[in-house]
C-alpha cells in the first residue's frame, strides 16, 4: 500500500507554549487510524497544523503527504491536493452562501489541475447527490456558511463538503461529539460510503462510540503532545473499559 | 493669477446666479478662516496640502463618455466637464413634467428663486458651503412636476479631465408634490490629477414625494472632492442616499437632512473602501423637526493600507419632534495595522417620545473564517474578496436599481 501521509517526530507550539512534542505516524492508502486522548492532549492542534493554520508554529519535525513536503504548501493547495479536515468547531461565515461557497472551492480546485470546472447542472446534481447522503436540508444549502445551523447540521455539513471535494486523506475532528445517535449513524455511514482503497482517514475522537460505526484500522492514544500507545480496534474498547489514567499514569511515569 | 484658498486669494469668476446671495457668500467668506484640525467638524481632516496648492479652472471640448456609463442602464445622462455643464454630451429622452437645464437658464424662474440657497445659507458658516455659493460657476436644474414618476433614471455625469482644477458645482433639484425620481451622481477623472471639486446640491422632496440618489465617487487617488447635499424633505415624503466611495485622495461629504413635514422616511447608506493614504470622511446630520418620521443610516467602511476613515453621524430629534424612530450604524473593517478608523455617533434629543439606537464596530476580518475558507480550498486572496463581499452586502442591497447595484459590486 502506498504511503499517504508520514508524520516524523513533529513538534509544534503555540505562542512559547509547547504542545505538539515529537508525534509519528504513517498513514497509508486504505487505512482508517483513529486517535485518541483525553481533552487538551493536543489532538486538534495535530489536525490544525495538519492542514495549515498558521497560529501554530512547527518547530521540528517533518510531515511529508503524497511525497510532498506538506509545510510548504498553503493550506488551501493541501486542500486542493486532497487533504480535508472537518472542523471540531465549524465557523460560522455570515453573508457567505453554502452552495456559493463551495462552488467557488470546486472551481479553484479545478482550476488548480487546470481542468473545466463542473457546468452549474452537474455541480448542482451533485450537491444534490452528495447531500442525500448526509441527509442535509434542503434549505441548509442556501444558507450562509453554517450560520443558524444546530450542532449537528454543522457536523453533517462537513462532511457534505468532504463528499464534494472528494480529498485523499480526510482528518475528522471529533465529528461524533454533540451528536446523537442517530445523527451519528448518519454521519459514520456517510463516512464509509466515501472509503476507498485509494483514500485514507484520520477519526479524532475521545469516545470510543464512533469507533462501532466507523471500524479502524489502528487506534493511537495522544497525551500531552505524544503518542502514546497504538493498537489495533480493541485498544479503543480497552480504553471505553478502563479509561485513560493506566496509560497516562504510565506515560507520566516514563 | 491662480487660486490659493488658504490666502483666500480666489481668481474665480463670481457667480451670477443671484448677486444678493453672491455678495453675502463673499463677506461670509472674508469672516471665515479655513478650518484646521483643531475645527470640531473637521478634525483628522488633512486640508494642508490643497490650501497650497494652486488651483486653476478649464473648459474643455470634446471627450468620450463611454467609460464612466454604467452596463446595461438605460438613463437620462447629463454631462458636467470640469464643472460645465456640456449640451453636447448630454442626452435626455423628454418625458412630460421632467425638466432638466442648466441652473443658469432658470435663475430668473420663480422655481428657482424660492428655493436657491434657502438651505445651504443655514450652513454659510462652512467655508466650502460659501465658497460653492459665491463662485459656482454652472450645475443642473432639475425639476419633477407634481404626481409625475419618472422611471428612467437621470444619470449626472461629472468629469474631470485637467489638472489642478478647482471646480464649484451647484446643483438644485426640485421633486414636486407626489412625484417620484432616481438620481445617480457620479464623480469621476480621466487621467489628470491633483483636482479638486467642491460640489453642493440642494434638493427639495415635497409632500408624497419620493426620491433616491445613488451617489459614486470614483475620481483620481490624487483628487479631493468635498460634497454637500442639503436636502428638505415635506411631510409624507421618502428620500434614501446610498454613497459609495471607491477612489480619491480626498473625500468629505456632507449629507445634511431637514425632515420638516410628519411621516416621513428618511435613509443615508454608504460603502467606502479605503486604500493607500486616503482620507474618507463622511458626516451627516439628520434635523427632526416635525413628529411621527423613522430616519436610518447605515455605513460601512474597509479600510485598507494607510487609510483614515471618518464617521460622524448626527441626528438632532427636535422639541416638537414626538414619535421619531432613529436608527444608525456604522460598522468598519481594518485589514491593515496601519489603517484607522474614527468614528462618532453624536445624538441631541429635546423630545420624550423618541426611539434612537446607534451602533458602531470597528474590527478586522475574522481569521478563522479566513482559515476555514482556505482550508476548503479557496485561495486567501479570494477568500477576504467573499468576506468583503459578505460585509457590503446589506448596504449593496440598498440600491433599488440592480445593474447600478451589479455596477457597484463589479469595483468593490
Ligand atoms: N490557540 C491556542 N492558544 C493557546 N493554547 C492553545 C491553543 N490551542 C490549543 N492550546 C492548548 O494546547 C493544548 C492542546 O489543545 P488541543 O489541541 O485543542 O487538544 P485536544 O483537541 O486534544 O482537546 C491545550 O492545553 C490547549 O489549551
Ligand atoms: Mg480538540
Amino acid at each position: 500500500m502506498s504511503t499517504i501521509l508520514k508524520i516524523e517526530n513533529l513538534q509544534a507550539q503555540v505562542g512559547d507554549k509547547a504542545i505538539l512534542k515529537g508525534i509519528n505516524l504513517e498513514v497509508k492508502a486504505g487505512e482508517i487510524h483513529a486517535i485518541m486522548g483525553p481533552n487538551g492532549s493536543g489532538k486538534s492542534t495535530l489536525s490544525s497544523v495538519l492542514a495549515g493554520r498558521d497560529e501554530y508554529e512547527v518547530t521540528n519535525g517533518s510531515a511529508t503527504y503524497l511525497g510532498k513536503d506538506l509545510f510548504e504548501l498553503d493550506p488551501e493547495e493541501r486542500a486542493w491536493e486532497g487533504l480535508f479536515m472537518a472542523f471540531q468547531y465549524p465557523v460560522e461565515i455570515p453573508g457567505v452562501s453554502n452552495i456559493n461557497f463551495l462552488r467557488t472551492a470546486l472551481a479553484e480546485k479545478a482550476n488548480y489541475f487546470k481542468k473545466e470546472p463542473l457546468s452549474a447542472k452537474e455541480f448542482l446534481q451533485t450537491v444534490k447527490e452528495k447531500s442525500a447522503l448526509v441527509e442535509l436540508n434542503d434549505k441548509l444549502k442556501n444558507r450562509s456558511v453554517n450560520v443558524g445551523f444546530s450542532g449537528g447540521e454543522k457536523k453533517r455539513n462537513e462532511i457534505f463538503q468532504m463528499a464534494m471535494l472528494e480529498p485523499t486523506l480526510s482528518i475528522l475532528d471529533e465529528t461524533d461529539s454533540g451528536l446523537d445517535i442517530d445523527a451519528l449513524r448518519i454521519v459514520a455511514n456517510g463516512v464509509n460510503t466515501l472509503k476507498t482503497e485509494n483514500n485514507a482517514t484520520i477519526v479524532i475522537t475521545h469516545y470510543q462510540r464512533l469507533l462501532d460505526y466507523i471500524i479502524p484500522d489502528f487506534v493511537h492514544v495522544l497525551f500531552d503532545g505524544r503518542i502514546i500507545k497504538t493498537g489495533g480496534k480493541e485498544l479503543a474498547l480497552e480504553l471505553e473499559e478502563k479509561g485513560y489514567d493506566w496509560l497516562t499514569k504510565e506515560a507520566v511515569a516514563n | 493669477m491662480s487660486t490659493i484658498l488658504k490666502e483666500k486669494k480666489f481668481d474665480l469668476a463670481v457667480s451670477t446666479l443671484n448677486d444678493e446671495i453672491s455678495k453675502s457668500a463673499l463677506a461670509e467668506i472674508s469672516n471665515l478662516e479655513f478650518p484646521t484640525r483643531r475645527t470640531e467638524n473637521w478634525r483628522y481632516v488633512k486640508l494642508g496640502k490643497l490650501l497650497k496648492q494652486d488651483l486653476k479652472t478649464d473648459n474643455v471640448a470634446d471627450l468620450d463618455i463611454s467609460d464612466f456609463l454604467i452596463p446595461e442602464l438605460n438613463t437620462h445622462v447629463i454631462v458636467l466637464v470640469n464643472g460645465h455643464y456640456n449640451e453636447t454630451l448630454s442626452s435626455s429622452t423628454p418625458s412630460a413634467g421632467l425638466l432638466i437645464d442648466r441652473l443658469e437658464n432658470q435663475k430668473d424662474t420663480d422655481l428657482f428663486t424660492s428655493h436657491y440657497n434657502t438651505l445651504s445659507e443655514k450652513h454659510s458658516e462652512e467655508i466650502f458651503t460659501s465658497i460653492n455659493t459665491a463662485y459656482n460657476q454652472d450645475g443642473v436644474f432639475i425639476h419633477i412636476d407634481k404626481n409625475k414618476h419618472i422611471e428612467k433614471p437621470i444619470f449626472i455625469i461629472n468629469i474631470n479631465t485637467s489638472s489642478n482644477l478647482i471646480t464649484n458645482t451647484r446643483n438644485l433639484i426640485v421633486i414636486d408634490k407626489g412625484a417620484k425620481a432616481s438620481i445617480i451622481q457620479g464623480y469621476y477623472t480621466t487621467s489628470e490629477k491633483g483636482n479638486f471639486n467642491n460640489s453642493l446640491t440642494e434638493v427639495f422632496v415635497k409632500q408624497n414625494a419620493n426620491l433616491s440618489i445613488d451617489k459614486i465617487q470614483d475620481i483620481d487617488a490624487t483628487d479631493k472632492h468635498i460634497c454637500t447635499e442639503e436636502i428638505h424633505q415635506e411631510k409624507d415624503s421618502n428620500f434614501k442616499i446610498n454613497t459609495f466611495i471607491l477612489n480619491g485622495e480626498l473625500i468629505r461629504n456632507n449629507v445634511n437632512i431637514s425632515v420638516d413635514g410628519t411621516n416621513c422616511h428618511s435613509e443615508m447608506n454608504g460603502l467606502f473602501i479605503g486604500r493607500d493614504s486616503q482620507f474618507i470622511d463622511n458626516h451627516t446630520r439628520v434635523d427632526h423637526l416635525k413628529s411621527h418620521c423613522i430616519s436610518s443610516e447605515l455605513y460601512k467602511g474597509i479600510l485598507k493600507d494607510k487609510s483614515t476613515g471618518v464617521f460622524n453621524g448626527k441626528v438632532i430629534v427636535h422639541q416638537d419632534a414626538q414619535v421619531i424612530e432613529a436608527y444608525q450604524q456604522n460598522n468598519n473593517v481594518i485589514l491593515s495595522d496601519s489603517a484607522t478608523m474614527n468614528t462618532k455617533p453624536e445624538l441631541e434629543i429635546f423630545a420624550d417620545d423618541v426611539k434612537c439606537s446607534h451602533g458602531a464596530t470597528t474590527g478586522q476580518f475574522d481569521e478563522e473564517a479566513i482559515f476555514y475558507l482556505q482550508a476548503r480550498g479557496i485561495s486567501k486572496v479570494r477568500a477576504k474578496e467573499m468576506l468583503i463581499g459578505a460585509f457590503s452586502e446589506d448596504v449593496l442591497a440598498k440600491i433599488n436599481n440592480q445593474n447600478v447595484r451589479n455596477f457597484i459590486e463589479s469595483r468593490i
